[in-house]
């Protein structure tokens, strides 16, 4: 059963996709708002959903919220901000059990939806403001999650790779933006950024469940019907094909016992590369899967690493490869992974390694349909990416991967930053 | 052929479940998912970091384990004469994996092709240990790659200084995959010692979900085992030292590389080993109901703490309840621990005083209910889950008549038992002093 969706829009230009079908539970939605990334705006980006989270005109604060949503069977809205490419999307998400379990007779669709609605769409102002104190709170708890982001040692190590890598571009900013400029917004200056963004950057809503397309379009035109003027901007596309005159290496200490290596690789392919395939079944031949290549000699032959493994950052071109080792055994680890990305620029890949992989990424594409949220993360590629596929798409696309392509794409590798965060000199291994 | 099969019926989640139970005493359950891709089975053994000290009916003595070593097998599964049993289902196109628990170990696929092959691979891998020197060793460093990483990660320290700081006996206080010194002591021998023990059929269960044909599942399994040529077995009987009520330590503080302090209160729970089944499942829920409407964010404590800045919205609290022990804990990120470690102690004394109202209880009840229902979207929430619940002699399936069933009268007495002041422990995680 494949989840077919449909497209609309608002009245007031946001587009609706919507997917019926039976299999799940809930009832799912999801509103994002797509921006630029830009240093100079992440934080004011990352704030606005946190701070109308906190209350909205209707339910003018959290603790009333919350038992709203308790009220609705412990329906959950999230708020989160999306760092994907050059691209900072606002996401605000609702998921509520079926009615049909709960011998409710669909109003929780409507109910949700109008949660949701008013909480993106109907915030709390006062004389042209956010309430003062929701936005010192809310400045306050994200300047703690950017300095939280020291406590998992193998993230942190992770942001500070590509952060040094990217230094020089829009992607090198955290998706909580600088801690300074937390300190140059007020609650006038953030309301009326949110109008400006909420007037004219393109905004997706999804809704996800087993749902009659009326209903859907009736409630989503009554609830999201704030107004937006202008024209709808256009965003910039990613800036993926950025030179590597040297590569450039980054040591640094923490007391901490096991050594972090992050290595940052150039791929100059984005999601609308015709070899945008072939990208996925390297990246799977090399670290994707218990049986790549990075796994089976760092870890399963050597006994260097618990961990080891490849990702793309799919729509800036980038990919990582992370490991945890002994800090003394880092230049036989490195050795060890620069084998493995000449041995399938050299085309030493063999047919298991070629075909389990294209099943493995098979199988990894079509599990996204039994998941709402990747349902929806699946859909917003297409958004952020500049192109649709559809699954039967990316899956003829995987299966024609041929060893010409690999070796192509093998050789637009370039490496440009390598990070080890160590432990403290002179302290335990 | 297994003709034979019981059908579970849940009427609020609209779902059937088919179990079998096929020789020499296993039990099967399979739940039909129609629409969905990914097809998920589990199989699993009740042997988990706690099962150290055990034996098998007729002996008499007990074989005492170094700890860790229940972890160390799981990984060791993984490789036989054959080589790497990952590029096995790799072939198929399924993605396997394994994990640890204090209780259990299991092993575990998802696929959207090939299925019956695939499970075929996971019921074969599991029933055919290979062990030798060689390999019992490289996996010592491996582990201890694991073990080093779990050092660095202060979530998981915190966790673990508080078990210890509450257990003074119970196996429940030291780490799952153990210590690079306690796994330098396990041999080939001791691992086929466990293996004989714990992997054999009556000690273990499967859980298949997915868009699939029961009939045919339950008679695939009981070929697949019979082939396998299982002996009957006696009864394994695990040993656990008794826990006294005292705690072992009241505070343990530890410095890690933190942007500001982590706290972690703990009440260990003295009645759980007398329960199990609907009884335990009851227990659970009540005490889910209490932590909710004390430290719930639709409540007025979590409120406050988050408007001064105690808290961040990871703050959580949890119970925990197994046959053998059980534990509750309440913590976050703090910039002052100890006003929020006051905080919580003052709360669980005032609720005590004040009691829940009628209201509360209701709106926590739906929300648990609702939650519930929604959980149910993940194949593997419902299969891990229903395993869980099943070593614990309860249906997953049951979780909605009993939170029916539970009164507001209830909460008070088992929040006052078994938030006991006199059994609580405080585990702190630090950033270094400036040096």
């Amino acid at each position: 059963m494949q989840a077919d969706y449909t497209y609309h829009y608002l009245h007031n230009g946001v587009r609706l996709i919507f997917m019926p079908t039976g299999k799940f539970k809930t009832i799912t939605m999801g509103l994002f708002l797509h921006q630029e990334l830009s240093p100079e705006l992440a934080a004011l980006n990352a704030l606005l959903p946190s701070v109308l989270e906190q209350g909205s005109r209707l339910y003018p604060d959290y603790l009333t919220l919350q038992r709203q949503l308790e009220n609705l069977y412990g329906a959950d809205i999230g708020t989160d901000i999306i760092k994907s490419g050059e691209r900072h999307i606002l996401a605000f998400t609702m998921e509520t059990a079926h009615d049909k379990f709960l011998g409710e007779n669909g109003r929780l669709l409507h109910d949700g939806m109008s949660i949701l609605g008013s909480v993106v769409g109907d915030p709390l102002v006062i004389d042209g403001a956010f309430r003062e104190d929701y936005v010192r709170q809310e400045k306050n708890q994200l300047i703690k999650d950017i300095r939280a982001m020291l406590n998992d040692k193998i993230s942190y190590a992770l942001e500070r790779c590509l952060s040094l890598m990217c230094a020089e571009e829009n992607f090198g900013v955290y998706k909580l933006g600088r801690i300074e400029d937390y300190d140059k917004v007020d609650a006038k200056g953030l309301y009326s950024y949110y109008r400006a963004l909420f007037a004219r950057n393109p905004i997706d809503l999804y809704v996800i469940g087993d749902l009659e397309q009326k209903q859907v379009l009736e409630a989503a035109e009554k609830v999201f019907s704030f107004s937006r003027n202008g024209e709808q901007r256009n965003l910039h596309d990613t800036d993926i094909m950025r030179p590597v005159d040297q590569v450039r290496f980054h040591e640094e200490e923490m007391s901490i016992s096991q050594s972090k290596l992050v290595l940052g690789y150039r791929t100059y392919t984005g999601y609308q590369d015709p070899l945008y395939c072939a990208m996925l079944v390297y990246s799977g031949i090399l670290g994707g899967f218990p049986h790549s290549k990075l796994f089976m000699n760092v870890r399963e032959d050597a006994g260097l690493a618990y961990y080891i493994h490849s990702r793309l950052e799919k729509h800036k071109g980038l990919m990582v490869i992370a490991a945890g080792i002994n800090y003394d055994e880092r230049d036989r680890a490195r050795e060890i992974i620069d084998r493995q990305l000449e041995d399938i620029v050299a085309g030493r890949v063999s047919d298991a390694e070629l075909d389990n992989t294209k099943r493995g990424l098979l199988n990894q594409l079509r599990s996204k349909q039994d998941s709402p949220s990747q349902l929806i993360s699946f859909h917003l590629d297409s958004s952020i990416g500049g192109k649709t596929y559809t699954i039967e798409e990316l899956t003829a696309g995987i299966e024609a991967v041929g060893r010409k392509d690999l070796k192509a794409v093998a050789e637009r590798i370039t490496l440009d930053t390598v990070y080890i965060l160590r432990p403290v000199k002179g302290g335990s291994n | 052929m297994t003709g034979n099969y019981r059908l579970i019926e849940n009427r609020e989640l609209q779902e059937t479940l088919y179990h079998y139970r096929v020789h020499p005493g296993m039990d099967v359950y399979v739940l039909p998912r129609p629409g969905y891709q990914k097809k998920y089975a589990i199989f699993s053994t009740r042997f988990g970091s706690i099962d150290n000290r055990f034996r098998v009916e007729p002996e008499q003595e007990f074989t005492v384990l170094p700890d860790g070593v229940a972890h160390f097998l799981e990984h060791k599964l993984f490789e036989d004469e054959g080589g790497n049993v990952f590029d096995r289902f790799a072939a198929l196109g399924a993605s396997a994996n394994a994990f640890t628990s204090f209780t259990q170990t299991s092993y575990l696929f998802s696929c959207t092709d090939n299925f019956e092959e695939s499970l075929g691979q996971l019921l074969d891998f599991v029933q055919k240990p290979y062990f030798t020197e060689q390999t019992v060793q490289k996996e010592q460093g491996i582990i201890g790659q694991e073990i080093k990483m779990y050092e660095d990660h202060p979530h998981w320290r915190v966790f673990f200084n508080l078990l210890e700081g509450l257990y003074r006996q119970h196996p429940v206080r030291n780490d799952i995959a153990g210590t690079v010194e306690s796994i330098a002591r396990i041999t080939p021998d001791l691992l086929y010692r466990c293996y004989n023990t714990f992997y054999h059929p009556s000690n273990m269960a499967v859980f298949v979900v997915g868009d699939l044909d029961p009939g045919r599942i339950g008679c695939q399994v009981e070929e697949n085992l019979a082939a396998h040529k299982h002996k009957p077995m006696g009864a394994i009987v695990r040993q656990y030292p008794p826990e006294p009520a005292e705690i072992t330590k009241q505070r343990t503080v530890q410095e890690l590389v933190v942007s500001e302090p982590i706290i972690l209160l703990g009440f260990k729970d003295m009645v759980v080993g007398d329960l199990q089944g609907r009884d335990l499942m009851r227990r659970e829920i009540l005490m889910e109901l209490v932590l909710d409407i004390l430290f719930g964010s639709s409540e007025a404590l979590y409120n406050e703490l988050y408007r001064e800045d105690l808290i961040d919205e990871n703050f959580d609290s949890e119970y925990t309840a197994e046959i053998n022990y059980g534990y509750t804990m309440i913590g976050g990120e703090t910039k002052d621990p100890d006003q929020l470690y006051r905080r919580v102690m003052r709360a669980i004394a005032g609720f005590l005083k004040e009691g829940v109202s009628k209201e509360q209880f209701e709106r926590h009840r739906r929300k648990i209910l609702g939650g519930y229902i929604r959980r149910f979207n993940s194949l593997e929430f419902i299969a891990n889950n229903f395993l869980s619940f099943r070593f614990k002699g309860t249906d997953l399936f049951q979780l909605p008549s009993v939170l029916q069933e539970v009164r507001r009268e209830e909460v008070l007495a088992l929040a006052e038992e078994n938030l006991d002041p006199d059994r609580h422990a405080v585990s702190l995680i630090v950033p270094p002093k400036e040096s």
